[in-house]
């Protein structure tokens, strides 16, 4: 087990290599020179061909990819010209953000996509199958900016229950944190339970149809036990994969949401880089979604070969 | 009606898919304490009638039937609750397929108690020590390594007998047996049959061995029914039947059994035509295409007769 995972390791590492190459080149090939983007259009030539060398940008390619690259194992990912402050710390702040609204969505729609997504397994056909799939219908169709204006209009304008913008740390006021993060979360959470209900009612199908269901009928177990115990033990392998792919993606920053309500997260971050040509900060920002991303999939790996030792065994050549 | 000192008692069953009849008017009935053979080519029924037995139809197909007696209760005359309850108590099932009816993703332990524990509402420990008693009994000398294995780490041999230890779990009354042994090899076969052996003398639990192998059966079983298109065409003991087989069909099959004197160059006989998957609710006899003595009476009607146990249905006399 400890070698698989350490195998799995060492995939990622070498994943993160490749792409911290592809982000630095690719960004290093878009036209336009960063010190003139600074210093903007009334610099003098000498003024941004200073800057130029005390950036380092006329030093061979190679040179700065690999003073990039060093000071990336350091984690210092460099100072972003448009907030003049390092991009770790940014990104630092910005985090608690992204992750609390990612969390919050993913508890939401894990929740819901298993309640419904196994009584509409079970219940094939019936109401609460026809209402599940509905929800997959419209879950995966609304886009998130129109639902999140309408939640704004609704519950922030309307009803003023919650506040229709901005953030509250915990630290400062834990009632006004949860308020903040609430309608984001929901936002966020309908657009991931449509393909999250899907997979689990078509993973617990499949699961119901297996022999082992006949054999805890014959038992005469009760029904929890049939469905929780063997049905939903033979339906978990897919949702967690996704579920650790969904939440990756929303740890990595949801720009829309963000925007709409005014959150200082990670996909503020990343707008305002691509904005004002951000090199720097975006150069950052890519290292760290990318990491998110591989992060996760290694921790779904591993949360899977817990579930299902075989995957262990197969590793291991038995 | 002596339906108390019957196991297994049937009377009229019909299970039909939509309007297509795939068993019709069957009944058949197995003694306390006996090994019951239940005969018949592939889609004959047999399976179907067994899990009628078991109420482990599935939801999709129709059941009618004038009596259904398991294990000492007539089940149509319970909820479903008290029926799944009743069969859990009562019934051990012993599947043909082994790989999957052992949850892959569990523990041995963790499965093999859990009807034990719901039904005789015991714990978890005496649950194991019973199910390392009962490994022992099929085989294990090691039975407390086997129950920490998941089923995948067991070979199909291994498997089996794990499901054999898991249906005497709870001293049930009776045992189906669905093929037990199509997917074992034959020293691992015997060795299975003469673990059912075993229990049925030992314990007293009737046994229902549902086979298409027909050496089998004469070897080990008491009574038996042939099946054929969904009808039982003959049934009685089986010392009976083997020796004055009455129906065709029984002939035919009991002739074909492969013998160890077979020649490397004679093809393996077989008895020529499929059985039929549509008509199954024809007046007539069902066998009649396949027939050598077909006569035209026979696709009107065909004459059902008993005589000291020994059943059949055919114009023959």
């Amino acid at each position: 087990m400890l070698r698989y995972v350490i195998n799995r390791i060492k995939g990622s590492i070498i994943v993160l290599f490749a792409v911290s190459l592809i982000t630095f080149f690719v960004l290093m090939i878009i036209p336009g020179n960063p010190a003139q983007l600074i210093l903007g259009t009334d610099a003098t030539p000498e003024m941004v061909e200073d800057l130029h060398v005390a950036m380092g940008l006329d030093k061979p390619l190679y040179q700065q990819y690999f003073g990039w690259l060093s000071s990336l194992l350091r984690l210092d990912l460099g100072t972003s010209y448009v907030y003049g402050e390092s991009v770790t710390a940014l990104i630092a702040k910005a985090l608690p953000v992204t992750l609390s609204i990612a969390v919050f969505a993913m508890i939401i729609a894990t929740v819901l996509a298993f309640l419904l997504g196994m009584l509409s397994a079970v219940k094939k056909n019936s109401f609460i199958d026809f209402f599940s799939r509905s929800i997959m219908q419209l879950g995966t169709a609304i886009p998130s900016f129109w639902i999140g204006m309408v939640f704004i209009v609704f519950f922030g304008l309307r009803l003023k229950i919650f506040p229709i913008s901005g953030y509250v740390p915990m630290s400062q006021s834990p009632s006004g944190f949860i308020k903040s993060i609430t309608l984001p979360s929901i936002v966020l959470a309908i657009g991931e339970i449509g393909t999250l209900l899907r997979i689990v009612r078509s993973s617990m199908l499949d699961s119901l149809k297996q022999d082992y269901m006949d054999m805890a009928k014959i038992k005469g177990l009760s029904s929890w036990k049939i469905y929780m115990k063997y049905a939903l033990r033979g339906a978990l392998i897919a949702p967690i994969t996704i579920i650790g792919m969904q939440f990756a993606k929303l740890a990595g920053g949801t720009v829309v949401v963000e925007t709409i309500f005014a959150l200082p997260g990670i996909g503020r971050l990343v707008l305002t880089a691509v904005e004002h040509r951000d090199i720097v900060l975006l150069q950052g920002l890519v290292m760290f979604i990318t990491s998110t991303v591989v992060f996760f999939s290694l921790a779904v790996d591993v949360i899977i070969m817990l579930i299902n030792p075989r995957i262990k065994s197969v590793e291991r050549g038995e | 009606m002596n339906e108390n000192n019957d196991t297994v008692f049937v009377k009229n069953l019909s299970i039909k898919d939509g309007d297509k009849t795939l068993v019709s008017d069957l009944s058949m009935k197995i003694e306390k304490g006996e090994i019951f053979g239940l005969v018949g080519e592939s889609g004959s029924g047999k399976t179907l009638t067994a899990k009628s037995v078991i109420n482990l139809l599935p939801d999709n197909l129709q059941l009618t039937a004038d009596e259904i007696v398991t294990a000492g209760k007539s089940l149509l005359k319970i909820s479903e609750n008290e029926r799944r309850r009743h069969v859990g108590n009562n019934v051990g099932y012993i599947p043909q397929n082994t790989v999957y009816y052992l949850h892959p993703m569990i523990k041995i332990k963790n499965q093999i108690g859990d009807g034990y524990i719901y039904h005789k509402k015991k714990g978890k420990d005496e649950a194991l020590r019973k199910a390392s008693m009962l490994l022992n009994k099929v085989g294990f000398d090691n039975p407390e390594n086997i129950l920490n294995f998941y089923p995948w780490q067991l070979s199909g041999g291994m498997r089996q007998r794990v499901n054999i230890a898991m249906a005497l779990m709870n001293d049930p009354k009776l045992i189906i047996a669905d093929e037990p042994t199509t997917a074992l090899d034959s020293t691992v076969q015997r060795q299975v049959m003469e673990l059912f052996s075993q229990i049925n003398s030992e314990l007293g639990i009737s046994i229902l061995l549902i086979s298409h192998n027909l050496g089998l059966v004469r070897h080990y079983s008491n009574s038996l029914a042939v099946m054929y298109a969904g009808q039982i065409v003959e049934s009685g003991y089986t010392k009976e039947v083997f020796s004055n087989p009455k129906h065709p069909y029984t002939q035919l099959l009991i002739k074909i059994i492969p013998s160890l004197k077979i020649k490397k160059s004679e093809p393996l006989q077989e008895i020529p035509g499929y059985v039929q998957d549509s008509g199954r609710d024809a007046s007539g006899c069902l066998f009649i295409e396949r027939c050598p003595y077909a006569m035209e009476i026979c696709s009107k009607y065909a004459e059902e007769h008993e005589d000291k146990g020994h059943y059949y249905k055919c114009n023959l006399k």
